[in-house]
């Protein structure tokens, strides 16, 4: 029994009552996945917690030193499943970063395009997941509707419903058919708002959502900086950082769009970035529809993106191309760059080191949760059993990037 | 540096920053590169958590983004832990690097960011580096009991145990790593690209030239041994078989196009009339 | 969010085969080449004749049992990784899965069958063997996706388990990275099948 501290109880007199520790996870509903909490209670007080993570650690670094450039890139959408288009933009932004290689404009928009569409999509399972985790279904079952259209957006374009390894160094893998681009204009401007309002509606101004959500776990701008929090975590704490706005990658420099700050930093002011992030998603789905040009929609450097099979067919030139780049691969000149993109989580970044060869030598993931829960501790202190959840849902955590 | 072609994030200039930087951290500079538009700066070891300091309090570099540490076996101190600086004021960021070996541990910097306590027990977990002073350097990431620091790069990548439910014991087991098929590494490097091994048969051409060439030109230096000498001695070959002239002259075969047409098969094929005879259409 | 009293929606099985009167149950003939068929038509046909022709049915108690398992697999919600939101996309509205009577079910102990949804992992696999040693009898494993499967992708890594089937005895195996989500609902439907042709009350 040591370690636990004994204290005179109000109600028992003079028996002693002490701290327990209760498990939460490695199998719970609410835990977004496999998160072990080892949490010692007072009573219903949360005194203090212990996430263990690592429960879905799958060696993916490890993995990807052993493959090639190309062959490691869906590793990345298998990272975070909820917006597995979010995480290869990191990725093949280091790459081209090493290599200098050029991307067609079109390529560009498209990237930015499906980029803030992922974002929305990761958005419908975090903020249903959140509502869910403090009581409602409805809105759930509505926002798993617009997720469920993103998907077969996601399908039409690379023929992969969730992991798409559709970003490729120098562009994107294929082209996407006019009338999908069309169908992706006419739900933004209809079933978006529609459904998400709709759904919306039933949360934000809701007695109970707002009982348990306003005031949990106050973070200031100090501890959020301190912390490493980012993206929606560190706005909510009233810091306009995005890593849209102030580095911008690809064509976000020409986009039009606004980065919606908290200004209480409680779980609500979490939910409401989010929910914000999608009308400024969907306000750069629109103009990158409007603007994108036509052209080539990946690099025209052969050495780096491979040929057209169409182009394979006549050029034996193309072919001994396409043939290289499928079996050894292209090598990425030695260096080591760290890039960050803005994932819908947070700022999710690569640090690649290439000693020249056509395989990573080190590839370290700088994944958004694993900071954003090791704050759990403080941020849950003193609050309320059932507030751990609430507060699981704002971080928003999946695992398979948490613990790679 | 070459002009920049890529769309990777572009963040503030890093016009002078290295100069300003390594002219504020002094003596504690090991190296500075500055490659691929990123800044690099190696400090030593002991005195990294006061050039961190320095750049935190002094330099605006507000955020510790990450932690990571990279094995290179073969340098005298094989590992490095980077960390990752962010300016959220000046919009920048900088490398910050220290390499170490098994033994020696790293300065803690969970003084200055309390973010630093699980990446570097995740450094830990991963490269066996320790940190001193920091005060929960438990293992993170890895099986509870594991063994060893698996992104090393010698530790195997299948690693050594694997585990499957007992039925007899009645619970989950560890054994040792059993594949059924091991893992397929290719070696796509192309001989004529400069591939840093000998190809099979290679290894002979680079026998040194000898003095006398070993030639055949007698039986006896085959080195078939006496007996065999002796036999051969005695063959005598025939002449090699000449090409007799004939005085027939044969001529060449007719052409194909001169062959009468093949007879229309006749065979069991029914109820495909309009397939095989088209009716004609006056 | 059941719809099961909307009948306009789900319109009772096509009858493919005329005059199955009422075979015996068990000897049904099996699907012809080129043949579409709703699955198992014939058996629900022929409980449906019997019903209609007599008011009232004779079975026997494993027919019974099958029945009842068959429509309530509630399933244990144990998403590991990826397949774990495949795995909530069936059970929304679009495909519904619930329309079956597998619903999503928390705790292991009223839990009929387990879908491994993703990849295992040697930290995890003794939870996951724990959560099923809990689960009561009958009991079913769905392996999902091609790293619960044998490892998949991740297969050759030193933290994954090579297949769930090391660890718990799996029922179906969906193929898949990630299976879609019709994938998922056709294995459900491939585990309730074999429960009808194993028919044994104790499993």
């Amino acid at each position: 029994m040591s370690g636990l501290t004994y204290e005179q109880s109000p109600t028992t007199e003079g028996e002693e009552i002490s701290n327990y520790t209760i498990n939460f996870g490695p199998q719970h509903p609410a835990a977004h996945g496999v998160l072990r909490m080892v949490m010692e209670l007072d009573g219903e007080i949360i005194e203090r917690i212990d996430p263990h993570v690592g429960l879905l650690h799958r060696g993916t670094e490890k993995l990807i030193e052993y493959k090639t450039y190309l062959q490691a890139l869906p590793y990345f959408d298998r990272l975070d499943y909820c917006s597995p288009l979010a995480q290869e933009y990191s990725y093949v932004l280091a790459i081209e970063k090493l290599l200098n290689v050029e991307v067609p404009e079109r390529a560009q928009y498209l990237r930015v395009l499906f980029a803030e569409l992922t974002r929305i999509c990761n958005h419908m399972l975090n903020i249903g997941a959140h509502v869910m985790d403090v009581g409602a279904m409805t809105p759930n079952l509505w926002v798993f509707e617009l997720r469920e259209d993103c998907l077969n957006f996601f399908e039409r374009a690379s023929g992969a419903r969730m992991h798409s390894a559709w970003f490729r160094p120098g562009g994107v893998h294929q082209d996407v058919p006019l009338k999908l681009l069309t169908d992706i204009g006419d739900w933004v401007d209809g079933r978006l708002p529609e459904l998400f309002g709709d759904a919306m509606s039933l949360v934000t101004d809701n007695r109970i959502f707002k009982q348990r959500n306003v005031d949990i776990a106050v973070v200031s701008k100090e501890d959020a900086v301190k912390w490493g929090f980012s993206g929606p975590m560190i706005r909510a704490a009233g810091i306009p950082w995005d890593l849209r706005k102030s580095q911008p990658y690809d064509v976000y420099d020409r986009m039009d769009f606004e980065i919606p700050v908290g200004t209480n930093s409680d779980c609500y002011d979490r939910f409401m970035v989010r929910v914000k992030e999608v009308y400024e998603s969907a306000k750069i789905i629109k103009q990158c529809l409007a603007e994108m040009p036509e052209g080539p929609i990946a690099s025209e450097d052969r050495k780096v993106s491979p040929p057209k099979r169409a182009e394979m067919k006549q050029s034996m030139e193309a072919l001994i191309h396409h043939f290289k780049l499928y079996t050894e691969g292209f090598h990425v000149p030695a260096g080591e760059v760290y890039v960050a993109t803005e994932s819908p989580k947070g700022e999710f970044g690569v640090y690649l080191v290439s000693d020249g060869s056509n395989k990573p030598y080190r590839c370290k993931i700088r994944p958004t949760a694993f900071s954003h829960l090791q704050a759990m501790d403080f941020m849950s202190k003193g609050h309320m059993l059932p507030d751990a959840t609430a507060i699981l849902g704002a971080i928003d955590v999946v695992f398979g990037e948490c613990d790679r | 540096m070459a002009k920049v072609l890529h769309s990777a994030p572009r963040y503030a200039t890093n016009e002078g920053v290295r100069d300003a930087l390594c002219a504020a951290l002094g003596s504690m500079v090991v190296d500075s590169i500055e490659e691929f538009g990123e800044i690099v700066i190696t400090v030593k070891r002991e005195s990294i958590e006061d050039a961190l300091r320095l750049l935190r309090d002094e330099h605006a570099y507000q955020q510790l983004m990450e932690i990571a540490g990279a094995d290179y076996p073969s340098r005298p101190e094989r590992f490095e832990v980077v960390y990752m600086l962010l300016s959220l004021t000046k919009n920048h960021r900088v490398m910050v690097k220290v390499s170490t070996d098994e033994a020696t541990p790293v300065p803690t910097v969970t003084t200055l960011w309390p973010v630093a306590g699980w990446l570097e027990r995740e450094v830990f977990d991963m490269y066996g580096v320790m940190f001193d002073g920091n005060t929960d350097l438990r293992r993170i990431l890895t099986d509870y009991g594991f063994e060893g620091h698996p992104f090393r790069k010698d530790f195997p990548l299948t690693g050594y145990t694997e585990l499957r439910y007992s039925e007899e014991e009645k619970r989950v087991v560890y054994e040792p790593v059993e594949l059924a098929q091991d893992f397929r590494s290719f070696d796509f490097t192309s001989p004529w690209e400069g591939a840093d091994y000998v190809l099979p048969g290679d290894e002979k051409a680079d026998v040194p030239p000898v003095d006398d060439p070993k030639v055949t030109e007698k039986p006896s230096d085959t080195g078939a041994g006496a007996k065999a000498d002796e036999k051969a001695e005695e063959k005598v070959s025939a002449g090699a078989p000449a090409e007799e002239d004939t005085g027939i002259d044969t001529e060449a075969p007719e052409t194909t196009e001169d062959q009468p047409d093949r007879k229309a098969s006749e065979g069991d094929v029914h109820d495909t009339k309009g397939a095989t005879k088209p009716e004609d259409k006056e | 969010m059941s719809t099961r009293d909307e009948p306009a929606l789900y319109p009772p099985y096509q009858d493919t085969v005329a005059d199955s009167a009422n075979p015996a149950l068990h000897d049904l003939p099996t699907a012809k080449g080129g043949d579409v068929k709703q699955p198992d038509a014939e058996y629900f046909n022929a409980l449906q004749t019997e019903v209609n022709d007599k008011g009232f049915l004779v079975t026997s108690t494993e027919d019974l049992f099958q029945w009842a398992r068959t429509g309530s697999l509630w399933w244990m919600t144990f998403g590991l990784a990826c397949c774990a939101v495949e795995m909530i996309h069936v059970n929304m509205p679009r495909y519904d899965m619930e329309r079956f009577g597998v619903a999503p079910r928390a705790s292991p102990r009223q839990s009929d069958v387990m879908i491994v949804a993703g990849t295992l992992c040697n930290k995890m696999a003794p939870a996951l063997r724990r959560v099923y040693d809990q689960m009561s009898e009958p009991k079913y494993v769905i392996s999902m996706g091609s790293c619960a499967n044998g490892g998949g992708y991740y297969h050759y890594s030193y933290s994954v388990v090579r297949g769930c089937d090391r660890i718990v005895p799996v029922d179906i195996y969906i193929p898949g990275c990630p299976p879609t989500a019709e994938a998922l609902l056709y294995g459900v439907m491939q585990l309730q099948r074999k429960i009808r042709r194993i028919g044994t009350i104790e499993r």
